[in-house]
């Protein structure tokens, strides 16, 4: 047969994966373990975009794809469509969260006392290239505080509340299955202010950044100040079909309040995400921050940010130009050429007889 | 009674991947989507395995649609053996057991990138479109909330305008693909980018047009017998590709859209683009009995 319907292309498909893999080899229950445990850090971004809790999940993913981000991320969302909704929580409140890390920028002290936790901000950054010399670089020990810092903190932004330096927003009374839902729902503008929020917490870290960085160096209105950044673990209550409420575990989440000066009051921006990634929530609290009345698209405008911060379908878009477009492309050529074909007959005409 | 025989055994996956609660709002979109010719209709588009603007909104009506006895045909720029058709349809067998097919007369549900068939599709055929960017209006207004609002007033002046600058420049309108068609007389859409050769195949249709874009969770819909008529001026025709007199290097077919394959000498040959209806002809020439359908062009014309 002359023109067969070739198999060619699925081969070279099939192939073209295990190219792929084969630089990574086997993936074993101990690489996932050394994954988690590791790049904590790596497997929180992970989760936070993928809006799914799961580290051993996360680590597969990473081990899955070689650390190809946004592949990892895909993978975990789309194991999460596969999944039922059992039940929702109960909401997380600031005060409720057991905290590790909260600091702030708006004052010298805070009621609960600044407390850093686990952070790199004052390391120097310096390589530990001894270890590529076949020594063991190992952490020298953390020597506790006498005195632990009290678990669970008030917010600054109820503070400034008490003290008629902000509006905090209306409590929203919506509970369990009446919680607008982005991920079951689509994403409509002028967005509720669940949808807002979720959207942020599941957005991509960097794009996050390149807007909100944006925004902070003068594309926005309002200049933050970091009200408030948490680094927590909440607990996620649920209830047992008897009616007994529970925690079924803790999950780490991420908080930022960010305010700026708005008239004689503050304006309070805010995110939160799962997993401990500060970048991306006060990259995000300075969006929200901004959005309230920004001009239509520009980008602290709620839906230029929320759009385009999405990751897995803004890479999804970005890497869809390797698909052959022949047929559009070809239907442009034909108007082009016959755009063309009809200028140089018109300039024919134009000339004079000789 | 034990609670075992009221449940069904734990599994990984549901049928056709998406659970239940995604597949009935899908149903009820398209249901509405069909009540309102043309109109968009936002859903929630979950995730699928698949990376975005890869088929993922065309993928999610396959899945709902589907049973084990679809039979099921998935093309790209009209090939049934280009890669990512070819891992669409891989896909849709696997988690639906459901037939596939490459001929476009055997096919229940046709999922397509950017081509419809070349063979007049029939009433108890779907065509699901893939579509990258499901709003018409983008290219004045890219913000959804300000076009949306446009479509309500079927305020689409600046559709007009637009098209008429392009003739005012070039001296014709210069839109390649993705030509924007009005439906039922009331929404303008867009017929996802499928060559201007094949808009006119979605007028007065006896299948079922879905077009469902999975990233910017859309989807519209072209119901049977509804008309679509390309947006023009009284004074200046609608004009598909200049294809109707090229002719098929490998299988001699003629008057249909056709790839163009450039050559080392600096000319080009052409193959058709619908390349199973390639297959048919040469299978045809070759003396085997091969049914071909009615096709909507004939002799690069188009018929009706």
């Amino acid at each position: 047969m002359a023109y067969v319907a070739t198999r060619g292309g699925e081969r070279a498909m099939e192939q073209s994966q295990r190219l792929f893999r084969a630089e990574m080899g086997a993936i074993t229950p101990e690489r996932v373990a050394e994954v988690r445990a590791a790049m904590p850090y790596l497997v929180d971004r992970v989760m936070g975009e993928a809006s799914l809790y799961d580290q051993d999940l996360a680590a597969l993913a990473l081990a899955q794809t070689g650390g190809e981000l946004y592949e990892a991320i895909l993978l975990l969302r789309a194991w999460r469509t596969t999944q039922p909704r059992l039940t929702v929580a109960d909401p997380v409140t600031q005060e409720g969260l057991f905290t590790h890390r909260r600091i702030s920028a708006a004052f010298k002290d805070i009621p609960g006392g600044q407390v850093l936790g686990p952070t790199l901000d004052y390391a120097h950054r310096i390589l530990a290239t001894e270890v590529l010399k076949g020594e063991t670089h190992v952490p020298a020990p953390v020597e506790p505080a006498s005195r632990p810092s009290p678990a669970r903190q008030p917010s600054v932004a109820a503070w400034q509340a008490d003290n008629d330096l902000l509006t905090a927003p209306e409590p929203d009374t919506a509970t369990g299955n009446d919680i607008p839902d982005v991920t079951r729902e689509p994403l409509m503008f002028p967005a509720d202010r669940a949808h807002t929020l979720q959207s942020l917490a599941r957005a991509e870290t960097g794009g996050v950044l390149a807007l909100g960085y944006a925004a902070q160096r003068g594309y926005g209105q309002a200049h933050p100040t970091v009200n408030e950044l948490r680094l927590a673990e909440a607990d996620v209550v649920v209830r047992h079909p008897r009616g007994t409420r529970f925690s079924a575990g803790r999950v780490k989440v991420s908080q930022a309040e960010v305010v700026s000066k708005q008239g004689e009051a503050l304006g309070l921006g805010f995110s939160a995400t799962l997993g401990w990634n500060e970048v991306k929530v006060i990259a995000a609290a300075t969006l929200d921050l901004n959005s309230n009345g920004a001009p239509k698209g520009s980008a602290t405008e709620e839906e230029f940010f929320l759009y385009h911060t999405e990751g897995v379908e803004s890479s999804g878009f970005c890497i869809h130009f390797k698909l052959p477009h022949y047929v559009t492309f070809q239907s442009s050529l034909d108007a082009m050429r016959d755009a063309k074909a009809k200028r140089a007959a018109r300039a024919r005409h134009a000339e004079p007889a000789e | 009674m034990t609670l075992q025989s009221l449940t069904r055994a734990w599994e990984p996956m549901s049928y056709g991947f998406l659970d239940a609660s995604a597949k009935r709002e899908i149903r009820r979109k398209m249901l509405k989507a069909i009540a309102v010719p043309g109109c968009q209709v936002p859903y929630a588009s979950r995730e699928v395995p698949m990376a975005r603007g890869w088929g993922t909104g065309g993928l999610q009506i396959s899945c709902t649609l589907i049973n084990p006895r679809t039979r099921i045909k998935v093309i790209d720029q009209g090939a049934d053996d280009s890669v990512n058709a070819a891992s669409i349809r891989k896909f849709l067998a696997r988690v639906s057991g459901a037939p596939t097919t490459n001929d476009a007369l055997e096919a229940d549900l046709i999922q397509s990138r950017h081509r419809v068939p070349e063979e007049v599709l029939r009433e108890d055929q779907v065509l699901v479109l893939q579509v990258p960017n499901p709003e018409p209006l983008r290219p004045v207004q890219p913000n959804m909330s300000i076009a949306r609002q446009m479509h309500a007033d079927a305020d689409y002046g600046r559709m007009w305008l637009q098209l008429y600058e392009q003739i005012v420049r070039s001296g014709r309108v210069m839109q390649g693909a993705s030509y924007p068609s009005l439906v039922n007389g009331r929404f303008v859409m867009t017929p996802s980018p499928i060559p201007r050769w094949d808009v006119p195949k979605l007028h007065m249709a006896r299948h079922l047009t879905i077009l469902s874009a999975g990233r910017e969770k859309r989807l519209h819909v072209v119901p049977p017998f509804t008309r679509v008529e390309p947006l023009v001026f009284d004074d200046v025709p609608y004009r598909v590709e200049d294809h109707g007199g090229l002719t098929c290097q490998r299988s001699g077919a003629r008057g249909y859209f056709m790839n163009e394959i450039p050559q080392d000498d600096g000319s080009s040959i052409h193959e058709v683009s619908d390349s199973d209806l390639g297959v048919k002809t040469i299978r045809r020439r070759e003396g085997e009995a091969v049914a071909i359908g009615a096709t909507w062009y004939e002799n690069g014309e188009m018929t009706s």
